[in-house]
């Protein structure tokens, strides 16, 4: 039986095309709960002033955070390319710390938040009649708890596929596969950082 | 054969109106697109040159008689856009001056209706609540603020052509003016529960005078 | 499927990466699936028309029992049935092959992807056994209702009580299914831009491939805000937050909007590949090329674009700003414009052409034209707003979607099975079995349907358990439509298994397909053994021809392999 030759359309390594096709069904999902949000913000005031109570330097630093990671896991696909296993572990292990980091502060805040009565259903506030208020924390951790989530997931694939890289020394394009979707981690929270912490 | 319930309101003849045109123009393109089903079915065209058959379509020349398909359907629709347009607008978007104003509130699994009271206003002290009767005076325009406690209802007046979800946190009032006397059934259209099926409320139209009196008599209790 | 190695059980439908063993086994679970909703279909149809009658295999249907019947009927066929027949069995079944390549971009993916599936499959099922109950919402799934039977003030006890529902285990289901649909997407969209064999360029691939591939680029755009929309319900459920709470400043009309935002294109999901199906036994069965094979792709993607600016057509009277229902209502019209097109290039297709009466062209005619003249138009009764202001949530809408979801979803299902079956299994279905099992069917779904338009007009409200509360229901003739609408409904289920027989026995028993081409067709299926080996080619395909050229004066045979010299 004949061999099938690895085929590309256009020269879009398959690895890519497939990552590319899922980022854009992930941004129609977060799209959507971003606008869901823009619409409540801008129909409820009170919104804004919840907005006051998240942690504007923790925001800022898991953004410096993510950014670094995303410096580095560019790092990462560069040994990729020279096929540099010791680098291409070391680019990558410093991602997975940035992760750590940001889920760190992220529990933080979290902790923080919570302890003061801000939490996802909000029996607090609806208590002292604040139901619109309590729907603010309410997108609030679920857009940056499914945020979460997919940092963890990008930080498992990069785990993952560093190690079946570097064992196995093949599959050199799935360091950038994952890349490209540790990026698109990234620019979600570029989006929710200013929505969520910046605007007041 | 009576397709429809009996027509008893302003509007519900200009509903009834689109349903036919549309329907009118459906059945003439049915018959097109029946006979364009049927002849190559039955005539089985044996006898044809490759190049007879060997027709792609492409170019303006060949799809000539399918764009012209295409535009008599557009112009169909926009006809119909331009029929029907003025009558959304008066049902949906316009309140007639009121003659009377109810509010219906619908609840698992219950027609809410509250009448005006004495003063004549909604939303005072001396308000009267009524479960599943829903008295009207013919010929008047008659504005409902239409409610729910919990869930999504529906209120639904076949004989009215009309039709209105009910929102828990809102009101949205419209109108219905209704040209017979008589009782016409209410039906819960939006599946709120197992008593679903069990929310009908009654609207009972009256001539003026009696209506006066049915009010005076419901505000005494 | 594949006759290279004798393979075990366990191998065959659990382990195996081979992309039509895995679009039988999704197959098989979708018949599970199907013969639940359609069991339910039959039970509160006999309790409509004989309504204090313990109906047979099932008892005395109270109205819960109702409300949970038509739901789970809904659920489970647009969600399992549409959904997984006409893009995870027909994406497998035919993308690879059609292609010319030997299986899936990523096969491991394509197995988990169905792994997923039936994981849906079984927290769908499991949502029947649940302490309160299976779901009984409706398949729209609107919150209040859906949070609890009494929406916000729903007394849940405890996070167990909440966790173990029908609401959350019908969430979960639809959720997973999701997911196995958006990675079986990027599997399908992967392996068709970077498998296809050499010499197909895309606008030589068949019109099926591509519809399937749209139609997974459609569904993976607007299932997006869906998926965070259930993700909400799931936490509005689970842990009272106050999404869709109107006494939070939630709003259950953003459910209805993130629904249908993907509910609407999602029926435009399910009838691209059934139209892609049709377009391939048409032009088989006509001995002619396709008919504006450019025209149909450009009519489908302004379609697919379009269909994405219409969900509010369904909520004309929930409470959106009028206003914005008008232009919802111009849209929706205009909808009409790209598929009249799309069916009058079908009808091109026939014309002229020397028609062969198989089986799938029987399938596929019946299909054209209930769609058309009864599901199509009546599209546009509904979408003129006036009009739905009557219909909306009566039994014309029932009418309505079945005869566009049944010609469509189950008749290019049929279509497809006997157009494919001796190709996949190397054995033949029996004819006589298959004709009578299409002339039931045919006549008994109308008997079914074309009553409920009728039942619309006079006023019906749908998912309603007992019509008899209501006078100006029971007066004659409507009781007769609602018996003559179930009758045949029964008639059309029980004739169901003289197919479901058909299949199973003719899979063991059948006549051997001896021929690789019984249907002289030109796409590269055909040019392989029945069954194809694993691998699909033993030698792999180089395209020199699309896949309609039929007749063609240059050529003696009257059809011209994609692969001929």
């Amino acid at each position: 039986m004949e061999k099938i030759k690895k085929l590309t359309w256009r020269e879009i390594p398959q690895a890519r095309l497939a990552v590319w096709t899922l980022i854009a069904g992930e941004f129609v999902i977060f799209g959507g709960l971003i606008v869901m949000y823009i619409l409540n913000r801008l129909k409820y005031e009170s919104w804004g002033e919840m907005a006051q109570h998240t942690n504007v330097w923790a925001g800022t630093i898991n953004t410096f955070v993510l950014l670094t990671s995303s410096y580095f896991v560019v790092k990462a696909h560069e040994a990729a390319v020279h096929k540099n296993k010791a680098q291409i572990k070391k680019w990558i292990w410093l991602t997975i710390v940035c992760a750590f980091m940001f889920l760190g502060i992220k529990s933080y805040e979290y902790t923080h938040e919570i302890m003061h009565g801000f939490t996802l259903p909000g029996k607090h506030l609806v208590a002292e009649g604040l139901g619109v208020e309590s729907r603010y924390w309410s997108f609030y951790y679920t857009m940056t708890g499914l945020h979460g989530l997919h940092v963890i997931a990008g930080a498992l694939a990069l785990f993952f596929v560093m190690r079946n890289v570097t064992k196995t020394g093949k599959n050199y394009q799935r360091i950038e596969a994952a890349g490209l979707y540790w990026h698109m981690v990234d620019i979600i929270w570029i989006f929710l950082f200013p929505l969520i912490y910046l605007i007041h | 054969m009576k397709i429809f319930p009996e027509n008893a309101s302003s509007y519900g003849g200009e509903v009834d109106f689109i349903f036919w045109l549309i329907t009118g123009v459906v059945a003439v393109a049915s018959v097109i697109v029946i006979f364009l089903l049927l002849y190559p079915v039955l005539t089985r065209r044996r006898k044809l040159t490759k190049t007879q058959r060997y027709q792609k379509g492409e170019g303006f020349r060949n799809l000539r008689l399918i764009y012209l398909g295409i535009l008599l359907l557009a112009i169909a629709d926009f006809f119909f856009l331009y029929k029907e347009g003025p009558t959304w607008t008066k049902i949906e978007e316009t309140l007639p001056d009121k003659e009377f104003h109810v509010a219906i509130i619908g609840r698992q699994w219950l027609w809410e209706i509250v009448y005006p009271g004495p003063d004549g206003k909604l939303y005072t002290a001396d308000d009267v609540k009524k479960i599943n009767q829903f008295y009207m005076p013919v010929n008047s325009v008659v504005h409902m603020d239409i409610q729910s406690y919990d869930v999504i209802h529906s209120v639904f007046i076949p004989n009215a052509r009309f039709k209105q979800d009910a929102l828990p946190g809102r009101n949205i009032t419209r109108w219905v003016k209704m040209t017979k006397t008589g009782t016409f059934p209410l039906s819960c259209a939006e599946i709120c529960g197992i008593g679903h099926a069990n929310m009908k409320a009654t609207i009972i139209v009256q001539n003026k005078e009696d209506f006066k009196k049915t009010l005076t008599k419901l505000y005494k209790k | 499927m594949n006759t290279h190695k004798k393979h075990g059980f366990w191998h065959r439908y659990f382990f195996s990466l081979d992309h039509k063993d895995i679009g039988f086994q999704y197959m098989l679970t979708i018949f599970l699936m199907v013969s639940i909703g359609g069991f339910f279909a039959y039970v509160f149809r006999m309790h409509l028309a004989f309504p204090d009658m313990k109906v047979p295999l099932f008892g005395l249907v109270t109205n819960k029992d109702y409300n949970m019947l038509i739901t789970n009927h809904g659920l489970i066929m647009m969600m399992w049935l549409a959904l997984g027949m006409l893009l995870a069995v027909a994406g497998n079944f035919l993308i690879p092959i059609m292609i010319g390549t030997d299986d899936m971009a990523f096969p491991k993916l394509n197995k988990i992807s169905y792994w997923i599936f039936l994981l849906s499959v079984i927290l769908m099922i499991a949502s029947f056994f649940m302490p309160k109950g299976g779901l009984g919402v409706g398949w729209t799934l609107y919150p209040p209702l859906s949070v609890g039977d009494f929406g916000y003030n729903t007394p849940y006890k405890s996070f167990a009580d909440r966790f173990f529902t029908a609401n959350t285990f019908v969430l979960l289901a639809i959720a997973f299914e999701f997911t196995s649909l958006l990675m079986g997407g990027i599997n399908f969209f992967v392996t068709t831009l970077n498998k296809r064999a050499k010499g197909m360029s895309l606008l030589k691939m068949p019109m099926v491939v591509w519809m399937i591939n749209i139609a997974n680029l459609l569904f993976m755009f607007s299932v997006g805000p869906l998926v965070a929309g259930t993700f909400m319900l799931l936490l509005d459920i689970n842990v009272g937050t106050g999404f869709y709470d109107a006494y939070r400043g939630g709003d259950p009309l953003l459910w209805e909007h993130l629904f249908w935002f993907f509910g609407h294109p999602e029926v435009y999901v399910i009838l691209l590949p059934p139209l892609g199906i049709l377009a391939e036994i048409i032009s088989v069965n006509s001995r002619k090329p396709l008919f504006g094979y450019k025209f149909i792709l450009t009519l489908t993607l302004i379609a697919a674009v379009l269909s994405t600016m219409v969900w509010a057509h369904h909520q004309f009277v929930a409470g959106i700003d009028p206003r914005a229902a008008t232009v919802f209502s111009i849209f929706t019209i205009i909808i009409s414009l790209p598929f009249a097109g799309i069916i009058l290039a079908y009808i091109a297709t026939l014309w002229k052409g020397d028609l062969r009466f198989t089986l799938p062209m029987k399938w596929a005619l019946g299909a054209v034209a209930l769609f058309t003249l009864l599901g199509g138009f009546t599209g546009l009764h509904l979408g003129a707003s006036v009009f739905d202001i009557y219909a909306h949530d009566t039994s014309f809408v029932v009418a309505h979607f079945h005869y566009t979801l049944f010609p469509t979803v189950i008749f290019g299902s049929f279509a497809a099975i006997y157009f494919w079956f001796s190709k996949f299994s190397g054995r033949k279905l029996n004819q006589t079995l298959g004709n009578l099992h299409f002339w039931l069917t045919f006549i008994f779904f109308n008997g079914f349907a074309f009553p409920l338009f009728l039942l619309g007009l006079a006023g019906q409200h749908r998912r309603i358990a007992d019509y008899r509360q209501f006078e100006f229901l029971m007066q004659d003739p409507l009781p007769l439509y609602r018996k003559i609408a179930t009758i045949s409904a029964v008639i059309l289920i029980l004739s169901q298994f003289i197919f479901l027989f058909n299949f199973i026995w003719s899979l063991k028993r059948g006549k051997k397909e001896t021929e690789n081409n019984p249907w002289q067709a030109n796409t590269l299926e055909w040019q392989t053994s029945s069954p194809p080996p694993h691998g699909n080619f033993k030698v792999y395909p180089v395209v020199n021809y699309g896949p309609y050229e039929y007749n063609r004066p240059d050529k003696d045979k009257d059809f011209t392999p994609q692969n001929e010299i």
